[in-house]
């Protein structure tokens, strides 16, 4: 192993300090059909340090550590961890070695109470536990109420179930477990995602105890600042391969997010803004509130791609999903060319002129026994039948030229599920378009695709937008929405915080609006 | 839907000309694909010539007529099941819902009238589904819990109404339909293979079949297409109802009387059969061949064992274990899909 650890290691001429390894990632890849995740990455973590993993959306950071975790098995290379004999491949071998994993979305049972929560791993089959042994304690509650104190949850009421805690309070739970289970390596998979400021301190408490008590501490995110306020070693994935490992000391939030991103999406520049004036509004918006969206009014010219960033819980999908039907709509109206609409289902609102593209691709972007074929077609079997007969021929010319059209991998034939995100997503705009909506709908669409393919769907929205259609896009990344979008609606709370033209506008100024002005 | 594709191009290559125009060697792959995944096909082949060999009588042309009168209303009981399992639901109530129809459509009226007693049945199965559908489209009940509820409901209704006897009915054509023959081929086996035919018809042909196919396999990815998804999956249990309703009104014209057992066991062959066809019960997969073939299979074991002189309650276990025994063979079958779909979460 060399000092960095990694298989393109910096410059850095100085001798390796004495420190001890905890684990190894040694040549690790994982395929899965039609998608590289992760390709030959090498990387060691040694004990003391807070070693980051940036990459962007579908870089295949969750997956290291997935794979680091025991909860993936790697199709190619091995993980180690020091002091543990043999590789990690289950869960519970994982847990054996001491590695401990925090789940973005954290584990937890809704049914149990916080204090089960809290010795969760006590029921894994690791150690030489034995399901006949008695779950539980004598000194219990006071080691658990000391294990919550240190993630600042000393007032948590132990017997209540954990179903009632919020997403931030779940997540600091699911953290404590960190104090009852010995461990060496603590992987925390973008655990901040659902905490808010107060809780990210007590995060930041908690890694620098960890790191002074010699474990390794494994942290997962894309936000910079946050990288930069905890890490000592900054791994950079893009694509599924480790690109480099920086000493955070030596380098900047710029040049890390250069190297998460790459050339592709920067070489993307943003679109002239639609003229104000000659062409006509299909999409009005007007104080719509639904979900955590509250008052939101906005509107769509033809033609014209108009971005909605905020962070999580902002109400940009809630905005988005009362739009198309998806989700009820408490108050407010919505106009498609002049005429006031209020679809109650997505096929009312289909018929209305409006589609949507989900976020949740596997859940309810594609049938997952359905081929390409019958998948484009589904929302559209109307156009392909008469009086409740299929015309298989007409349709399958149909499907043949929107194959070709939007350069689908594998044809008709092939089952949607079995294709790589970037050609799902395709299948799913192609049916999303296929009714001839005025207005859609993309809800973060290219969620989990590989930079490839980014600029692929990038060239089928600006395609919506010369076929004279009113485009939204709900994005979580400030680089996409100015790349993408004419203007950018930046949603904070529930309502809009600001509004920018993405020509004269810069990431900063979106994601300061996004974060109330306070950048830490 | 694979096997959709797989036997269209399969049957006509040259369609595909016109569009993606497939390699050959692609058409040939896709028929070898679909020949192996028709294994019920296989088990019946192989069933049939044991059962040549093992007994003479096997496949004399009195033998095989009553074979087919036996399957053929079970067959359409499996029909009805077919339809629900495809949506991921169940129907355990079946046997009890085609008994209750076999029991009033004899009994009703005074049993003077056929054509009367073919529509109380089918009423009356139509009502069931429509109640059944309602709560679990609607409702979002849970379909086995429903109608494990009808299942006691309706066997009680019929040992209520018929004391416990068989009720015959008067009607001197009552029988007709289960008695005649065309060509030497009994009408009901008839019946049951035109509805077979009807109902790989409706799954595969129309946009209601390809709807019912697209909400088994993923309801929300339907529901976000625009499929309307309570609608579809009311219509097939009345769909469903209405085809176990005539099939109770079946059995007790086979039989001539309408007896407060008819009907017993038909839950557990009709889910078995769709089973052994290959469908799955999670919904989305599976095709009408599949559990038409299944009931044949079926039919031809328990046939056999009779002729054997295999005593009644080891037929019983027979049956159990080929149950258990398809149900292993299915998981082989899908074994690898399933690895690379959970390769994929």
């Amino acid at each position: 192993m060399s000092r960095m650890g990694a298989t393109t290691s910096s410059a850095s001429a100085s001798p390796p300090p004495p420190r001890t390894v905890t684990f190894t990632l040694d040549g690790v890849g994982k395929v899965y059909p039609g998608v590289v995740a992760v390709s030959d990455v090498t990387l060691s973590g040694y004990a003391g340090e807070v070693l980051a993993i940036c990459g962007a959306n579908g870089a295949g950071k969750s997956t290291l550590t997935k794979l680091l975790a025991g909860q993936e098995r790697p199709t190619s290379g091995r993980v180690i961890v020091d002091g543990y004999d043999g590789e990690i491949t289950s869960p519970s071998a994982a847990l054996d070695a001491g590695v401990l994993l925090m789940h973005q979305e954290p584990v937890i049972v809704d049914t149990f109470s916080v204090q089960e929560n809290v010795w969760l791993t006590g029921l894994s089959a690791a150690g030489r536990r034995r399901p006949w042994q008695l779950v539980g304690g004598r000194d219990r509650a006071d080691r658990t109420r000391a294990a919550l104190g240190v993630v600042g949850m000393r007032e948590v009421d132990l017997g209540m179930p954990a179903g009632r805690l919020g997403p931030g309070p779940r997540q600091m739970v699911a953290l404590s477990r960190s104090q009852v289970n010995e461990h060496r390596v603590l992987l925390l998979d973008e655990t901040t995602a659902s905490t808010t400021e107060e809780h990210f301190k007590d995060v930041e408490a908690l890694v620098r105890t960890e790191r002074e008590a010699g474990a390794t501490v494994v942290f997962v995110s894309h936000r910079m600042p946050e990288v930069f306020a905890l890490a000592d070693r900054i791994a950079v994935m893009r694509n599924g391969s480790l690109v480099d490992v920086v000493d955070t000391a030596d380098t900047t939030p710029d040049e890390v997010m250069t190297l998460m991103i790459g050339e592709a999406v920067m070489a993307l520049e943003p679109p002239e803004p639609v003229a104000a004036t000659d062409a006509p509004t299909l999409l009005e918006v007007r104080d719509v509130s639904s979900g955590s969206a509250s008052g939101i009014s906005f509107s769509v010219r033809e033609g014209e791609i108009v971005g909605v960033y905020g962070l999580v819980g902002s109400g940009r999908s809630s905005l988005a999903r009362s739009i198309s039907g998806h989700q009820h709509r408490d108050t407010g109206t919505v106009r498609v060319r002049g005429h006031e609409v209020h679809p109650r289902s997505p096929r009312a609102a289909l018929r209305q002129g409006i589609a949507y593209l989900s976020e949740d691709r596997r859940r309810e972007g594609f049938v997952k026994d359905f081929d390409n074929a019958t998948n484009l077609t589904l929302s559209t079997l109307g156009a392909f039948s008469t009086r409740g007969v299929l015309h298989t021929r007409r349709e399958r010319r149909r499907v043949a030229r929107l194959v070709s059209d939007f350069g689908i991998k594998g044809g008709a034939d092939q089952l949607t599920s079995s294709l790589s995100g970037g050609n799902q997503q395709k299948v799913c705009i192609a049916k999303a378009l296929e009714s001839e909506p005025d207005v859609v709908v993309l809800d973060e669409p290219t969620k989990g695709i590989d930079v490839g393919a980014r600029l692929n769907i990038y060239q089928i929205v600006r395609g919506l937008s010369e076929r004279r259609k009113a485009v939204v896009v709900v994005t979580s990344e400030a680089e996409e929405a100015l790349a993408l979008c004419h203007r950018v609606i930046v949603l904070r709370d529930g309502v809009i915080a600001g509004e920018f033209v993405s020509k004269t506008s810069t990431t900063d100024d979106l994601t300061r609006t996004a974060l109330g002005g306070e950048v830490q | 839907m694979t096997h959709d594709t797989a036997t269209r191009t399969a049957a006509a290559p040259a369609a595909d000309g016109e569009g993606t125009a497939p390699v050959r060697g692609l058409t040939l792959r896709r028929a070898g694909q679909w020949a192996k995944e028709q294994y019920p096909l296989y088990i019946l082949i192989a069933l049939l010539i044991f059962a040549g060999s093992a007994s003479d009588a096997f496949f004399s042309s009195y033998n095989v007529s009553n074979l087919l009168l036996q399957v053929s209303v079970i067959g359409i009981v499996t029909l009805a099941q077919f339809l629900i399992v495809l949506t991921g639901g169940i129907d355990i109530s079946v046997g009890a819902v085609a008994g209750l129809a076999g029991v009033l459509s004899a009994g009703l009226f005074g049993g003077g009238n056929t054509l009367l007693a073919v529509a109380v049945a089918i009423v009356l199965g139509g009502a069931v589904g429509v109640f059944n559908g309602y709560l679990i489209a609607y409702r979002g009940l849970e379909a086995f819990i429903v109608t494990l509820g009808m299942l006691a409901l309706g066997r009680g209704l019929v040992y209520a109404y018929t004391e416990g006897q068989p009720i015959t009915p008067h009607a001197a054509d009552f029988r007709a339909i289960a008695t005649t023959a065309i060509g030497g081929v009994p009408v009901l086996g008839i019946v049951w293979i035109v509805l077979a035919l009807a109902m790989a018809f409706l799954t595969r042909c129309t946009v209601f079949g390809r709807r019912v196919y697209a909400l088994g396999s993923s309801k929300e990815a339907a529901h976000a297409a625009g499929v309307p998804v309570r609608a579809t999956m009311i219509s097939v249990y009345v769909i469903a109802g209405v085809l176990v309703g005539f099939a109770g009104f079946l059995l007790a014209a086979r039989i001539g009387a309408a007896t407060p057992t008819g009907g017993d066991n038909y839950e557990i062959d009709s889910i078995a059969a769709v089973v052994i066809g290959g469908a799955s019960l999670v919904g989305g997969r599976g095709r009408v061949l599949g559990a038409f073939l299944g009931t044949l299979i079926f039919g031809v074991i328990s046939n056999l064992l009779v002729l054997l002189n295999v005593s009644t309650f080891l037929q019983d276990a027979f049956r159990g274990a080929l149950i258990i025994f398809a149900m292993v063979l299915t998981t082989v079958q899908f074994t690898r899909r399933r690895r690379q779909r959970t390769a994929h979460s």
